[in-house]
Order: structure tokens, then C-alpha cells, then sequence
């Protein structure tokens, strides 16, 4: 199985809105899934540029679903209904 | 040709002001380099004071193109007498060096200043003025070309006169023990800058008094003509998206060393050249974004959040921080030249004003270290906007 990929953006407007927060994630989700996922922060997703079609930053990709107004829970959901539905 | 110049100093013991003060200029455009140092009699505010008019007066004469010699006889003409000591209130010397390698140089009772090429002390021969109003003034003035690779190296007589009366240096360090001390440092590091070899100097003269006190104010300033050491900082995407590629293509070709700031920036250029931007490292200090790398590129950083941290510890002169603005100000501060690639394109989402932090403008942050490069670490800075 692929592993699913989590980008968390560290450009300036989603560090600023708690992006950085997000990584965290990785303390909570690398023990329990270490084998099923992979935790990248990444320079920018550019996803802010495009305000009107997505709601607020921090935005975070899972695989190739954007999380926006992205929380360190929300974003733990989203990996945990998609490793249910794999 | 590049001229690093810097001071070092230190106070005499006991004293809460410097009695030595040194001033420096370069012209907008760069071609020319002023600087002036001036040793004020006696020591703490007093001395302050007068080296300070000395020196400042000086460097705005010589700035107005008036010839440094009549700025100079001007000056000495004026300073008035001690009534104590009966000798003139301040010594000084200055410098006017232009970019094709022109100098000159006048002094009134400071030490001698030195001209280091390939390691050896250059002779130079001084025309001699006295002042027609006190015979016991007397103004040298030196005219020579530098080269690449020369140093001049000017101190006050805290220097030449450290540790007198001591059973080492009985009559001080001496001009020969200031000379002897320069080689050295030049010998060990052929590329010393001139804030090294300040600091090492003063040192040296400072180890040379009883119990390390002070026994005068000290000083040492140092010009090293040298080719300029290059650095470009590319930050925020073009305004017209048709030329990222042209401006890419002139990042990569710069020939020195090379930043970028945003994360945009990062994946357009990414993009262009097809490099990868890797080890984004996963922690984070001092509450900025993490570093990145890039083949070819020397630092990889965020954009706003960063210039703006670099900015303020460039103000607050806190130049030891590990975190990505600390590696930026490194960045900069080894380079002469710095260019920055200003990219007009405005991320709306800076300005959403449900940000917890207000986000500086680009352009204004660029301008604010701009300032702060030439004025205070007399760098040569250069804005793109693109």
C-alpha cells in the first residue's frame, strides 16, 4: 500500500495562521501509522494565492485533498477516513 | 575595487565614552570612500567631544569636494590651544579613496598610518605643510594608487603607545610593533577583513598594557581594497508571470552566491530551472519557517517573516542567531555587494486582515535592510524590482 502523503505548507500565510502548529501532527500520527503515512512540511502549496476558492489558511494536502482553515484534528480526520476507506 | 572599512576601538580604562572617534562615508554611487579619525586630548566626554567635531567637520569638508589638503590646513589652522597642555585639542587623519584606486591621505599627530601590499610595508613619501599660525602643527599629505589587495591601516597613539613603561615595551608597542603585529595578521590570514584585523590590532595593544587597563583610548581602522564579494537575493514573484523564466535564468547566472526568499519564489524557480527544493527540515527555531535547500543556491528561506526577523536583528545588531533570519543576516553580512531581486507581485492573502500579525509590504522591508547594509555595515546594496 502506498503511503499517504501529508503536506503541510510553511509559507508565510499559513505559518502565520498555525501551520507550524499542524506539524505536530507528526508526534501524534508517526508511532501509531509510522508505516501509512508520510509527514512533509513543504515551502509553499500556493494554495492562498487562490483565496476565492478555498476557504482560510493554514491549508495542508492529504494526498491530493486540500484541507483548509486546517487544524491539527481536522487534519487527523481527514488521514483517519481515508486509511479506513483504503 | 571594493573597500571594506571598519574601526575598532577601545576605551581607555576607567572612561564611559570613546576619546578616539572615526567616521566613514561612501558616496551614493559608490565611487568614493571617505573616512576620518581623530584622537581628542585627554580621555571620557571631553575627548568624545572633540575628536567627534574633528573628525564629522573633516569628513563634510572633504565630502564637499573641498581639496583635503586646504580641508585639512583648515582644521588644523582652527582647532584651538589647551590652556593646560598648550597642544592643539585633537589629532586626526583622513583618507579620500576613489573607486580607480586614487588616495589621499593627510595627518596631524596621529601615528603614521601603514600600506600593506603582498604582505610588505610600502614607503611613501609625505609632502609636508605647517600651519602659519602654530609652527608646532604639521599637516602630511600622501597621494598614491592602491591595488587590489592593499590595506591601509590607521590607529591612534593608544596603539603605538601601549604597555609604555612596561619592562616588555619600556617605550610602547611602538609604530614597529603595530607594523610587526599587521604583518602578522595578514601572514596567518592572507584574507583578513578589516573587521578581524581591527579587532586583532587593538588587542594585541590591549595585551600589551599593565593588567589589560587601558591606558588611553584605542583604535584602529582598516581600508582593504579587494574585488568585491558578490551575493543575490531573489524574493517575491515577477509582476509579469510571462518573464519568470528570463528572471530565472539571470538568477542562475549571477556569478557569486545566491538566497531566496518566499516560498513562491522557491517553487518558481524550482519550476524554471527544475531543481528540486529539499530538506525542509521538520523543526523549526525562534518561530520562523525552516531553512531549505536547492542545488545551486546557497540559502533557501520563507519570505517576509524572515526578511523582516533579519531586519531587526540587523537593527539591533544581534548578529549571532541560528534560526533562518540569523542565517540570512550571515548571508549577508559576508558579502560586499549584495542585490536583491524584488519581485512586484503581491500575495493578497498577506493582507487578509484576519492574520494574526501584520505582514510588512515587500518592497518596504527590502528598503529598511537596504538602509540599514550601507549605513550601518557599509555595504553596497542594489534593489531590482521586477
Amino acid at each position: 500500500m502506498e503511503k499517504i502523503k501529508v503536506k503541510i505548507c510553511q509559507g508565510t500565510t499559513c505559518f502565520v495562521m498555525g501551520g507550524e502548529v499542524i506539524k505536530s501532527i507528526h508526534d501524534t500520527l508517526v508511532e501509531k501509522y509510522a508505516d501509512k503515512i508520510e509527514i512533509v512540511p513543504v515551502r509553499c502549496l500556493e494554495v492562498c494565492h487562490d483565496a476565492d476558492s478555498f476557504s482560510q489558511a493554514p491549508y495542508v494536502y492529504v494526498n491530493d485533498e486540500v484541507v483548509s482553515a486546517a487544524t491539527v484534528d481536522k487534519v487527523i480526520s481527514v488521514i483517519e477516513s481515508k486509511l479506513k476507506n483504503e | 575595487m571594493f573597500i571594506d572599512v571598519d574601526c575598532s576601538q577601545i576605551k581607555k580604562f576607567g572612561q564611559n565614552a570613546f576619546g578616539d572617534y572615526f567616521v566613514s562615508k561612501r558616496s551614493d554611487k559608490q565611487e568614493r570612500l571617505i573616512a576620518v579619525l581623530s584622537d581628542g586630548l585627554g580621555s571620557g566626554i571631553k575627548a568624545n567631544i572633540l575628536s567627534c567635531m574633528t573628525s564629522t567637520m573633516l569628513l563634510r569638508f572633504i565630502e564637499e569636494d573641498i581639496p583635503i589638503q586646504k580641508a585639512a590646513q583648515t582644521i588644523m589652522d582652527s582647532l584651538p590651544v589647551c590652556q593646560i597642555r598648550k597642544i592643539s585639542y585633537a589629532t586626526f587623519s583622513a583618507i579620500d579613496c576613489r573607486s580607480d584606486g586614487n588616495v589621499w591621505v593627510v595627518e596631524e599627530g596621529n601615528p603614521t598610518f601603514l600600506l600593506i601590499r603582498n604582505g610588505e610595508e610600502i614607503a611613501l613619501e609625505a609632502k609636508e605643510y605647517t600651519s602659519p599660525k602654530f609652527p608646532d602643527r604639521h599637516l602630511q599629505l600622501y597621494q598614491f594608487k592602491a591595488e587590489v589587495g592593499d590595506r591601509i591601516i590607521f590607529c591612534s597613539d593608544g596603539v603605538t603607545q601601549a604597555g609604555i613603561g612596561t619592562k616588555e615595551y619600556p617605550l610602547g608597542l611602538k609604530r614597529e610593533g603595530f607594523l610587526q603585529c599587521v604583518k602578522k595578521c595578514v601572514r596567518d590570514n592572507p584574507e583578513i577583513s578589516s573587521t578581524e584585523l581591527s579587532t586583532q590590532v587593538i588587542q594585541k595593544a590591549l595585551s600589551a598594557e599593565p593588567l589589560e587597563h587601558a591606558g588611553d583610548d584605542i583604535s584602529c581602522a582598516v581600508l582593504y581594497f579587494r574585488k568585491p564579494r558578490k551575493a543575490l537575493i531573489f524574493t517575491g514573484p515577477p509582476y509579469n508571470k510571462m518573464k519568470d523564466r528570463e528572471y530565472c535564468l539571470s538568477f542562475e547566472c549571477f556569478a557569486g552566491k545566491k538566497a531566496i526568499c518566499g516560498g513562491t519564489t522557491a517553487n518558481l524557480v524550482s519550476r524554471e530551472l527544475r531543481r528540486e527544493i529539499v530538506n525542509l527540515s521538520a523543526v523549526t527555531s525562534g518561530n520562523l519557517p525552516p531553512v531549505a535547500a536547492m542545488e545551486g543556491v546557497d540559502l533557501v528561506t520563507e519570505g517576509i517573516l524572515t526578511l523582516t526577523r533579519a531586519a531587526e536583528y540587523l537593527e539591533k545588531e544581534e548578529l549571532s542567531h541560528q534560526d533562518a533570519a540569523g542565517q540570512l543576516v550571515d548571508f549577508m553580512l559576508s558579502s560586499d555587494i549584495i542585490e536583491f531581486m524584488v519581485g512586484a507581485m503581491l500575495n493578497q492573502a498577506h493582507y487578509d486582515p484576519s492574520l494574526p500579525i501584520e505582514i510588512e509590504v515587500r518592497r518596504t522591508i527590502i528598503k529598511k535592510i537596504k538602509k540599514l547594509l550601507e549605513n550601518k555595515y557599509f555595504k553596497q546594496v542594489v534593489i531590482h524590482y521586477m
